[in-house]
């Protein structure tokens, strides 16, 4: 029950450091800049799947 | 090596490591030498981790892989990118709160001491181990060069990375990456630049990448599902994200290095930045492979790179054997040679039926050209049975070293040893870390002062650097350098991997539980390995979702068996 009760804390102090971070550059939230990650990732494997079968 | 290459390269040496030197002056306490009191810059936190990740093996044996088998190793990272997400949601923030110095330190926090007790210890012998391969890396430069064994040149590059590491300190291995990264950076350009200005006049970048993919190096993505295919956009994906997620979040190497991040935000900011740039630096330095590959298409490489090993037989009773191989090897060239003319023209000429002709007789030439170098190991393997046979180590430094002018070969190879070094220095310093923070000060001094933790860390620096000068020595008898590293890792991240998720994110297991189910895990993932079921980035998965899965079960056998003694405790009352 206590460890329970600790995590718990854990993760309201987690959100609320969270609220009080700095802000990612060109992006407003750390959300979009994962996304932005993740279009990034999708596109390098459409990149490297053309070279692929271009040079192939 | 020319006179002016030297001067280059002990230039660079000495700049880039008095730098470190100087910037690490006044590390008078254990967060200082052990955290860069925690002040660095997304920047800096972004190329501390590349560089630590990127050691001398990436460039060594990245663009010799892309020269015997294609680029389709880009498709390891691909995992890359998702697990600094991950990380940078879970793992940042709470090793930030918590203030701690190693990664397992949380772990008794959350579950007890034995568990962060065999996470440490796991982590010890893996880091120890590869870290002695990425030692071992650069030796082969000197060696090489030289013409001398690569066992002296172990000792003595070794010896002077742990000299350095004992006396920078973690602020010093920041700084000096930086340095590091931004010289890699523009070196690499150069030698991308240069190889293409080295290849016949009418043959550009594009051409050369033509013909290489015609050869079939080109194969960057591939997307069939194949469990026993090492490399493959799904085995990148699933298998890759949790051995970057284990490495970034478990290994003690990368997690004091953003550890050092001035905040949460510095912290991610490089984590992120890390997954932006990865892949594509990746996918770069093993297109500097393919356009090596479409060099020697046009000039007749050696029989075999490694020039100390083919000397030594050369002077051995085998050489008539092997005079016969080369002039095979040099009739197949000739013949592949006038195969790629034909074929580069008929990529001019767009004749599709032409170009299906040569390539289908250029890659029959290339099998009988990879034949004829097997069978020169195994005259190797007969005249030493611990010949270095893989050869895919020294197929981007033979070409640095033959064909790019003197100033740029001094200054590529100082930049394989600053890679070497970063990342030494940091797997080091991390082993420093876990051996005093998680064992000596945990288990055998808790209450010594500051002042003796640091020399304690200073000294266990040099034990490990001792210990992984030894391992590097064996390094030699281990097959491909990167491939080692990285089956190494994914036979122990798995299993520390679900320790850390168990611990974030399944709030009902208890300590007991998870370090039962660590290793029962670690034994399967052993076996698994060791009778190749499957490929080895799946053990990664294999190992972490094993420890979630027991863990779960024990916890719940320990429940119902508590349950079982509470009711007959109460009928029996």
């Amino acid at each position: 029950m206590s460890i329970q009760h600790e995590q718990q804390q854990d993760q309201e102090d987690t959100s609320a450091s969270e609220n009080n971070l700095d802000l990612p550059p060109f992006v407003k939230t750390w959300k979009q800049f994962y996304l932005l990650l993740v279009g990034w990732l999708i596109f390098l494997i459409a990149a490297f799947y053309l070279f692929t079968k271009y040079f192939q | 090596m020319s006179g002016l290459d030297w001067a280059v390269l002990i230039f660079t040496l000495i700049v880039i490591v008095s730098y470190g030197m100087y910037k690490s002056r006044g590390a008078q306490n254990i967060q200082g030498y052990l955290l860069a009191s925690q002040s660095s810059p997304w920047y800096s936190v972004c190329l501390s981790v590349m560089a630590t990740q990127a050691s001398a093996i990436t460039f060594l044996a990245a663009p010799g892989l892309a020269f015997s088998s294609g680029m389709s190793f880009v498709q390891f990272y691909f995992g890359l990118p998702l697990a600094m997400i991950v990380l940078c949601i879970t793992f940042v923030p709470i090793f930030h709160r918590l203030k701690v110095y190693t990664a397992y330190e949380y772990l008794e926090q959350r579950f007890d001491l034995n568990t962060r007790a065999l996470t440490a210890f796991l982590f010890l012998i893996q880091r120890g181990l590869s870290t002695g391969i990425t030692i071992y890396a650069p030796s082969i430069i000197l060696s090489t060069i030289l013409d001398i064994n690569t066992t002296y040149t172990t000792l003595c590059i070794g010896g002077i990375v742990v000299a350095y590491t004992v006396y920078g300190g973690s602020k010093a291995v920041s700084y000096t990456q930086m340095l590091q990264m931004s010289i890699i950076f523009l070196g690499l350009f150069a030698a991308g630049i240069m190889v293409v200005h080295l290849l016949p006049a009418d043959i550009g970048f594009g051409r050369a990448i033509s013909i290489a993919g015609k050869m079939g190096r080109t194969n960057a993505i591939d997307f069939k599902f194949d469990w026993n295919n090492q490399y493959n956009v799904w085995s990148g994906l699933i298998g890759g994200f949790f051995l970057q997620l284990s490495y970034f979040g478990t290994d003690q190497s990368q997690v004091g290095r953003y550890l050092t991040g001035a905040s949460v935000s510095q912290s991610r900011l490089g984590l992120l930045m890390n997954g932006l740039v990865k892949i594509p630096m990746q996918f770069l330095i093993l297109l500097i492979g393919v356009l090596v590959f479409t060099f020697y298409q046009y000039n007749r490489p050696p029989v075999f790179f490694n020039s100390f090993e083919l000397n030594k037989l050369e002077r051995s009773s085998y050489n008539p054997q092997l005079n016969r191989l080369k002039a095979e090897y040099e009739q197949t060239f000739k013949e592949k040679q006038s195969g790629v003319n034909k074929l580069s023209k008929a990529l001019e000429l767009g004749d599709q039926t032409e170009i299906n002709q040569q390539r289908i007789f250029l890659q029959q030439a290339d099998e009988h050209t990879k034949s004829v170098r097997k069978r020169v190991t195994e005259l190797m393997l007969k005249n030493d049975r611990d010949a270095d046979i893989n050869d895919n180590n020294y197929v981007f430094l033979s070409f640095v070293t033959r064909y790019l002018p003197k100033g740029l070969i001094g200054l590529l190879i100082a930049i394989i040893f600053l890679a070497s070094m970063g990342s030494t220095a940091s797997a080091l310093n991390s082993l420093a870390s876990t051996s005093v923070i998680d064992i000596y000060k945990r288990l055998l001094n808790k209450e010594a002062s500051d002042e003796k933790y640091l020399a304690a860390s200073r000294w266990s620096t040099v034990l490990w650097g001792l210990i992984c000068i030894g391992m590097a020595l064996y390094a030699s008898k281990i097959g491909n350098l990167l491939e080692a590293v990285n089956i190494l890792g994914s036979y122990i991240y798995g299993t520390i991997l679900g320790v850390f998720l168990v611990a974030f994110y399944i709030r009902h297991v208890n300590g007991k539980a998870v370090f039962y189910a660590a290793i029962i895990t670690e034994v399967i993932v052993c076996v698994c390995g060791w009778q190749k079921v499957v490929a080895y980035l799946w053990l990664n998965l294999i190992g972490c979702v094993l420890v979630v899965l027991i863990a779960m079960l024990i916890q719940l056998f320990f429940k119902s068996k508590a349950g079982t003694t509470t009711a007959m405790q109460q009928r029996s009352a």
